[in-house]
């Protein structure tokens, strides 16, 4: 009886095991781990960059992974020692060890050559690190990146059209990115009848006073624009604090500017000078997956996030959800890779991401941020803005 | 060497490498890059041993060479093929402009010839009009098809490239074994006496002047077809001279194969093995292996490997004698 009693118990039971054993044999069948190829510079002249992004992408990885969507995703990275030729070695090497697809690139220089390989190998490159409009004029097909000059001269121009000046001199490299960025700004001010003088300097001066002089006594401008790097924003503000211009009421700069090392390491030039910045410091995010990104990135690298690793977040977040669905939809052993990605249309940490045919991102418009009291504060555009500016202010 | 062995290491280069190594194009493109080295750096070493020129400035050649080649076959549509001599032919004359540097010698005409490099720097950088500016060159068309075998491809690429570089050895040896390479040699004993025997030392060495800005030009057009990019960081980068110095110091700069043999040596190994072993700092075991090198065998690593060569069939007879 009680054998008979329990035989259909037992025999529920072991059904029930058998289709959860089913259930996670079909489940383990169908998880897959995908290698994603990285080829970024980790050594030469745009080490500190290159690494600052690989945080990023490491961080995706983690965080995509730990979403147990069924795929997991590893990464393999390659240092292409800020030299295109190996760039183009990387990409390939990544190529023959039959990655799905490449996040990383820092350096239009790099990503240039770089991407050119993986198109030709049909893989997928997604990145955050050139800005130059040649790139995306190629019209390649597996192309992508989730930011753009037009968006960091919207920022810069945006400020400075808030703050009503009536002049503004742009001091600006004639590297690539840099002289692109500061012709746009340039542009879009005087549509706005804003008074430009444009300063373009080698990137291998660093007295910058005869500009500054200029400034100050020929074009008497409102604004200083630095379009250019940190040791060149160093230079600047040293030639303007020595010089002091008085008819200057703000100084607003680019990239690797309103940053929580730039405070630190130079706490005589930052007050009140204005830079992008996707993030103010101390770090605060309003949203939860910007959050999340900062929860693990602090768990994996013991400081807070900087907007290289957040761009380098994004573009592998956004890459890593494509492949899922791709694998999903089964596209992507049939090279369906690249259309998917297209498809993207996300609300993420740096603002709306989709990508048009040349694969940009329309939406990408940067923040600006301030040094204030030590800390950097987001003035620019309102809706993200977590302070309000201190203008006029210069750091003199 | 016996006469038996360049024949083999010819067969090797030509038919065992894309046998063997074709398909993999990592590997091909990694050859391709070492075979860019080689060439300037037997440029390089042309002007040092038969010019008696240290140069610091050979990336001006390789930039100018580069950003000719690119233009002419970009804007005036020239065919690739015509375009790449005629990069050469661009840094030949380029050249002209550092005949007065000759007037100098040893260190002071490496630094002169430095600045004529940072020189045409600045003007790839300033005349945008022509070279697209610090924006540089994307899409350069790359190498075409000829008579069935694709040059484009890693195989192709590499042929052609390896092609060029055995030419100019060919030249090379070719003009150290005429009566002027004569005269050349002997002007580094004494210039003063060569020109009280009637040899012209000045035109001799504005001559390899020109020949060695003509090799480098023609590597530098052979690369911007190959990397498809060029901007005037990375046309006239101090790398494009400094690499090729070690690689040719390596392999034994006063030797015909030398620079190519230490090109080789050099990349593949920093690239294949010592990046392996450390992906960042693997040039910090590079130095060690060069500095090891010098002081092993300050002739480089051709020669140290011919001593070892002629030294075994000495000990062989010396065994069959016991």
């Amino acid at each position: 009886m009680h054998s008979t009693a329990s035989h259909p118990r037992a025999t529920r039971l072991r059904t029930l095991a058998l289709a959860v054993a089913l259930a996670l044999g079909s489940f383990a069948a169908q998880a897959e781990e995908f290698v994603v190829g990285s080829q970024i510079p980790l050594t030469g002249s745009l080490a500190r960059v290159g690494n600052g992004m690989l945080e990023g992408i490491k961080v995706a990885v983690e965080v995509f992974n730990a979403r147990n969507t069924g795929n997991t995703i590893r990464l393999e990275v390659i240092d292409d020692e800020s030299v295109p030729a190996k760039a183009v070695a990387a990409v390939e090497k990544l190529a023959a060890d039959k990655v799905v697809a490449l996040s990383g690139g820092y350096g239009s220089n790099l990503i240039g050559p770089a991407s050119e390989a993986a198109e030709k190998a049909g893989l997928t490159y997604v990145t955050s690190g050139g800005v130059s409009d040649e790139l995306t004029r190629r019209g390649l097909k597996h192309f992508f990146r989730i930011n753009n000059n037009a968006g960091y001269a919207k920022a810069m121009a945006g400020l400075f059209e808030e703050m009503k000046l009536s002049s503004v001199a742009i001091v600006y490299s004639t590297k690539d990115a840099t002289e692109g960025l500061a012709k746009a700004v340039a542009a879009d001010l005087e549509a706005h009848g804003i008074k430009v003088t444009l300063h373009a300097f080698d990137p291998a001066i660093t007295d910058f006073k005869p500009i500054i002089n200029k400034v100050r006594l020929q074009d008497r401008a409102e604004g200083i624009a630095m379009v250019g790097y940190e040791n060149d924003y160093v230079g600047i503000l040293r030639a303007a604090k020595v010089l002091k211009p008085s008819s200057v009421k703000a100084v607003v700069g680019v990239w690797s500017l309103a940053t929580a090392q730039m405070a630190q390491e130079f706490p005589e030039l930052m007050p009140q000078v204005y830079g992008t910045a996707m993030l103010p410091f101390p770090v605060e995010f309003k949203s939860e997956a910007g959050r999340q990104f900062a929860t693990a990135y602090e768990r994996l690298y013991h400081k807070e996030p900087d907007y290289l690793g957040q761009f380098g977040y994004v573009q592998s977040m956004l890459l890593f959800e494509a492949i899922d669905r791709a694998a999903k939809n089964g596209t992507l052993a049939k090279g369906g890779l690249s259309e998917e990605l297209r498809r993207t249309d996300a609300e993420t940490i740096i603002g709306q991401v989709t990508f048009d045919a040349n694969g940009d991102n329309p939406h990408f418009s940067h923040r600006m941020g301030q040094h204030q009291n030590g800390k950097v504060a987001l003035v620019w555009p309102d809706a993200e803005a977590t302070a309000p500016k201190q203008f006029p202010g210069v750091p003199w | 060497m016996k006469p038996i062995a360049p024949v083999a290491v010819l067969a090797a280069a030509y038919l065992l490498v894309p046998l063997l190594l074709g398909g993999n194009a990592y590997l091909m493109t990694l050859l391709v890059s070492a075979l860019i080295i080689a060439g300037i750096a037997l440029a390089w070493a042309l002007l040092g041993n038969l010019g008696g020129m240290v140069s610091f400035g050979h990336a001006a050649f390789f930039g100018v060479g580069a950003y000719t080649s690119a233009l002419l076959s970009m804007q005036a549509g020239l065919p690739v093929l015509l375009a790449i001599p005629l990069g050469g032919l661009g840094a030949a004359l380029a050249a002209v402009a550092v005949l007065p540097a000759l007037r100098l010698s040893g260190p002071y005409f490496a630094l002169a010839i430095l600045a004529y490099a940072h020189i045409f720097r600045i003007l790839a950088t300033e005349l945008k009009s022509l070279t697209g500016g610090s924006a540089g060159i994307l899409g350069i068309p790359g190498l075409p098809t000829l008579g069935g075998l694709e040059l484009g491809s890693r195989n192709g690429q590499y042929l052609l490239v390896l092609t060029v570089v055995l030419a100019f050895i060919a030249l090379y040896r070719a003009i150290w074994r005429s009566d002027y390479g004569l005269a050349l040699r002997a002007m580094h004993d004494s210039e003063d006496a060569t020109r009280v025997v009637g040899v012209n030392s000045t035109l001799l060495k504005a001559a390899m002047l020109f020949v060695s800005a003509f090799m480098t030009g023609t590597i530098g057009a052979l690369n911007a077809h190959v990397i498809n990019f060029l901007d005037p960081d990375y046309a006239f980068s101090g790398a494009w001279t400094i690499v090729p110095i070690a690689a040719a110091i390596f392999g034994g700069y006063r030797t015909l194969g030398g620079p190519l043999l230490g090109a080789i040596a050099v990349y593949l190994l920093d690239q294949l093995l010592f990046k392996a072993l450390f992906p960042s700092g693997h040039q910090i075991i590079l130095g060690v292996l060069l500095g090891a090198m010098i002081l092993l065998s300050p002739n480089g690593l051709l020669p140290w490997i011919s001593r070892r060569l002629q030294r075994r069939p000495a000990t062989e007879v010396r065994h069959a004698a016991a």
